[in-house]
Order: C-alpha cells, then sequence, then structure tokens
C-alpha cells in the first residue's frame, strides 16, 4: 500500500464492548479521529451478560436509560441458598431504586445493549467497523524498541495511529499478543479465569410480573448459591427481562475440569432444582450461550500501558467477583480513563509508555481498582475455603429450616437438636477461621 | 398432577439449534493437534466445553473431533488444555455465534 493510501486516525479501539466503546465515545467526543474495530457482525454479537451497572455511563451518556434498551430496572435483589431439598433467601430491595438513577443496575440483553451503545459511539463521531476481525498490531521499531503504530486485519487490510486501545474481553487475543510482544509484565499472579453459561428464556411478561411480584419495569436479581454447584467455586443468578428470564451460572475453571462435570449439565441441574423450576415453569428456551470471566482480580491485573498501547476492561481483567460480581462498570470506567488519556496525550503529542503513563495513574485512583484491591483476597479465600459455598450454608440452610419445623416438640428441644445438628460434623476451628475471612468478601 | 414440559428436558442439540450461527463450514477457526491429544490422559476438553465441541470418534476413541460450527467462542477450551493442543483464533468477520440477547 502507498504511503499516501494508509489511513492513518488518532486512536483504533479494538473491540466492541462496555470498555471500548466508552473509550471510544470519549475520545471522539473530544474530537478525536477514532476508529472502532469489532469482529462480530455488530458490536454485541460476541458478547453475554444480564446486568448493567451504569454509574460510569451515566456521566458519559446522562439519563441514558431514557433512551436504552433496557429491560428492566433492578428493584430487588436476592441471595438464595439451595440445599437439594431446601432453600434459605435474603431478598432485599428498596423504593427509591426504582427512581432515577435506579441504584444504578438494569438487566439488559447484551446483544442489544451493546448494540445500541455502539450507535451512540458512532453518532458522537467515531468511525464504527463491524465484522473484521484484528490479527495483531502494526509495530515500529527505533532503537531496538517497537512501538504499536496501527491494526493488521484479516485479508491484508492495516489502519494506522497513534495509539491502539486493547478491549478485546476475556477472550483477548490481541491483547495477549502484544504483552509478549512489547514485554507488558502479567499481573502478581495468572490472571484465573470463571466460565460463564446462560440461558435465556421466554415468558410472557405478565407471568413474570407475577411470578416475581413485580410492577412494570422492575425487575429482580437473584443470586444462587450451594447445591446445584456440586462444590465447585461458583453460583447461579436469574435476572427478570421484560419478557425473558436470563437464568446461568459461572464457575472457576479449574473447579469445573476437576470435577469433571459439563457446564451444561450444571445448569440443566440448577433448572431442575424446586426453587428453580417454579420460575422457569412454561418458559421456552431462546439462546444458549457461554463466555469466560476473568475473576483473578487485583493481582492478575497485567500493565496497562505500552508504547502506543492501552488495555482496559476484561482483557486488563477489571471484575471485581466478590459478592458484588461488577464487570460492566469498571469495564466502562476504564475505558474512559484510557480515553481521556489519549485525549492529553494528542496535546501533548506522545504516545509511548510514559506520554501514555496518565492511565494507570488514573486507574490506580479509580473506583475500579479501589474495588479490586479491596477483595484481592476473594480467589485466595474461595480456594482456601471451600466449605463457605457449600458445606456452611447447607448447615445453615438445615438449621434455620429446622428452627421453622412444627413436629410436636417444645421449642428449646427442637432449637437445642438444630443447634447440635449444625455442630455435628462442622470442623470447628476451620469454620471459625473461616468465617473470619469470608468477611473480605463483602 | 403432570408437570407442564419444562426446558430442563431440553437436550443441548436442542440448545444450540436455538443459538444463532453464521455458519462457516469451509474455515474452521479450531483444530487439534491429534499427536498431542494421544498422549493426553486428561481430556477436558470432552467435558467442560459449554457446547460439547470436542467428542472422542466413536470409532477410534483416541481421535478427538471437532465441532466447530458448534462453538459459542468463549474461549475455555484453549486455555482449559493444559497441553496446548487446541489452536483457537476468531472466526473470521461476522461468522460464527451471533447472539441476538447475549
Amino acid at each position: 500500500m502507498a504511503d499516501d493510501e494508509k489511513v492513518k486516525v488518532d486512536a483504533i479501539v479494538v473491540g466492541g464492548g462496555p470498555a471500548g466503546l466508552s473509550a471510544a465515545f470519549t475520545m471522539a467526543r473530544a474530537g478525536l479521529e477514532v476508529i472502532l474495530i469489532e469482529r462480530g457482525e455488530y458490536a454485541g454479537a460476541k458478547n453475554v451478560g444480564g446486568l448493567v451497572y451504569g454509574a460510569v455511563l451515566n456521566r458519559l451518556i446522562p439519563n441514558f436509560w431514557e433512551q436504552a434498551p433496557i429491560e428492566r430496572c433492578v428493584a430487588r435483589r436476592s441471595l438464595v441458598f439451595l440445599n437439594d431439598d431446601m432453600h434459605v433467601g435474603l431478598d432485599f430491595g428498596a423504593d427509591e431504586w426504582t427512581r432515577p438513577p435506579f441504584n444504578n443496575t438494569f438487566v439488559v440483553h447484551r446483544s442489544q445493549f451493546d448494540r445500541w451503545f455502539s450507535k451512540q459511539v458512532e453518532a458522537a463521531g467515531a468511525n464504527l467497523i463491524e465484522g473484521m476481525v484484528v490479527e495483531d498490531l502494526i509495530y515500529e521499531e527505533t532503537a531496538g524498541r517497537k512501538k504499536a503504530v496501527g491494526v493488521k486485519l484479516r485479508g491484508d487490510e492495516a489502519f494506522y495511529a497513534d495509539v491502539v486501545v486493547l478491549a478485546d474481553g476475556a477472550n483477548g487475543l490481541v491483547t495477549e499478543k502484544v504483552a509478549q510482544t512489547l514485554g507488558l509484565k502479567g499481573g502478581k499472579t495468572a490472571q484465573d479465569y470463571a466460565v460463564g453459561v446462560k440461558e435465556i428464556i421466554a415468558l410472557p411478561k405478565a407471568t413474570i410480573e407475577d411470578r416475581f411480584q413485580l410492577d412494570d419495569g422492575q425487575g429482580v436479581a437473584l443470586d444462587f448459591f450451594g447445591s446445584p454447584f456440586k462444590g465447585l467455586t461458583g453460583g447461579g443468578f436469574l435476572y427478570t427481562a421484560k419478557d425473558s428470564l436470563h437464568l446461568g451460572f459461572a464457575a472457576k475453571m479449574e473447579t469445573l475440569a476437576h470435577a469433571g462435570v459439563s457446564p451444561n449439565e450444571v445448569l440443566d441441574g440448577l433448572k431442575r432444582h424446586p426453587v428453580v423450576r417454579k420460575y422457569i415453569r412454561g418458559g421456552e428456551l431462546q439462546e444458549y450461550s457461554a463466555h469466560l470471566i476473568p475473576e483473578g482480580g487485583f493481582h492478575a491485573v497485567p500493565e496497562l500501558t505500552g508504547d502506543g498501547v492501552l488495555i482496559v476492561g476484561d482483557a486488563g481483567g477489571f471484575v471485581n467477583m466478590s459478592l458484588y460480581k461488577e464487570g460492566t462498570n469498571h469495564a466502562m470506567d476504564t475505558g474512559r480513563l484510557a480515553g481521556e488519556t489519549v485525549v492529553a496525550a494528542k496535546k501533548a503529542g506522545r504516545f509511548d509508555r510514559a506520554g501514555l503513563a496518565g492511565y494507570e495513574a488514573a486507574v490506580r485512583q479509580s473506583v475500579a481498582w479501589k474495588d479490586l484491591k479491596r477483595y484481592r483476597k476473594v480467589p485466595e479465600i474461595l480456594e482456601k475455603s471451600p466449605n463457605l459455598l457449600s458445606l456452611y450454608p447447607a448447615k445453615a440452610n438445615r438449621m434455620i429450616v429446622d428452627f421453622f419445623t412444627v413436629n410436636g416438640l417444645p421449642k428449646g428441644v427442637a432449637q437445642r437438636k438444630a443447634i447440635c445438628s449444625f455442630l455435628r460434623g462442622l470442623p470447628k476451628w476451620a469454620f471459625v477461621r473461616d468465617v473470619i475471612r469470608a468477611r473480605g468478601l463483602m | 398432577m403432570s408437570e407442564q414440559k419444562n426446558d430442563a428436558e431440553l437436550t443441548l442439540a436442542d440448545k444450540l439449534y436455538r443459538t444463532k450461527y453464521e455458519p462457516d463450514a469451509a474455515h474452521p477457526h479450531i483444530t487439534v493437534d491429534q499427536a498431542i491429544c494421544d498422549r493426553c490422559g486428561e481430556r477436558v476438553c470432552l467435558k467442560i466445553c459449554p457446547a460439547e465441541v470436542y467428542k472422542a470418534d466413536p470409532a477410534d476413541p483416541k481421535k478427538i473431533n471437532v465441532s466447530h460450527e458448534n462453538c459459542l467462542e468463549c474461549g475455555t477450551c484453549r486455555r482449559a488444555c493444559k497441553l496446548c493442543s487446541v489452536k483457537w483464533n476468531y472466526p473470521d468477520g461476522g461468522k460464527g455465534v451471533k447472539y441476538r440477547f447475549g
């Protein structure tokens, strides 16, 4: 390609998920010339999720919920501990969650939501190129130092830019190659992945609202723990969309491999649990999906900048896998910060690592970083104390059910029996240690 | 009282059938190195793939058959295969799984 035909812009973003879209939006709005490349037929075609956290997006697009394809706001949440034949739930909600900004928590269909977001990015002035695969970056070498100067597309095309923002997600092949080429350091620990699988189950809107006791437009997010997950490090979820349910689960890859169970079988087991079975009764499956989740947390976050590159979102491992399970907001936050960094670098005219160092500094001040840091021990806690997700909740469930079992015994006797049964077979010192450790999950 | 037919009775094939793909039969985006698979004792791929893309050949159980057209593109297999036999690349642009809900 002759030099004068070379397409050169200010920044190229690889990947049209929340992180890449936020980066592109931020840069385009500041007047930079931006190309975003998405390998799916449309942004969202490869993306999976059910909840979107909107605090960052609300800063980028104020009151986005008035125009975005939101299925329902999350008016209620529920933590449900399942034994094979009993359950205990903790249900909570607030009226204020049903009013703007809706607790910044929304049920969405990510393929539709991300696609909508990509249209806003386009409207802000970025060029969206869909259905193209980035194979690798293009580098220029000066004095033995490589700097990214563009992207190589499958089929020989190339685009050039001062900076490439890597937002290729949990299954980010481009980020992997770049880290190797530029020698970007990994985190203190290797990234640790969970596999998530999910079904979309259609039900009439009125049925959903009756079954889950919801007003129009309001939804519920349930998290499941316990026996359907067979001691895996993971749990399930059910989110109500407008006229469908998201039902799925995620578990650490290693624990799945070790147990030799297939994700689809575990999901079917969850669907057969009496609690879940009643929720999905009569529903019709619309779609089955799978996705990786980077769960290594704080210690697995790699070096985020190199000469001419920035890493954002899942590609950088920005997922908080505590009880809160937030990822989309951190993706958007790191994307936004990367975008702002590039805007500043453009003014200064420097795109090497030092010129982009503002990104790592800004990330260290961000909510994403603070949350990942706060929950840095989560992977270790779950590995060292597997009983937190299996034995203890099972015993606690039994005890609570026993307390409320009416069987003709005097309450004093029944309660003593319930407590004795809880303590029987309980590794007491380990229990105390695990409970103290478990504070790190909240 | 008979329970209404529940989706829990759907097979994986049913589930994949209801999921939308833009097939690209001519360009498999996954290959395995059979020589490596021959000496693999664990065969994690057979179980861990959410779409059961990897199956032992009924005629030759050592051989791994790959149904790349069912792939949901999660990337679990390439990280789970400790012997790095799985060569996984993105399908061509616009091809492969095409989530309508996601």
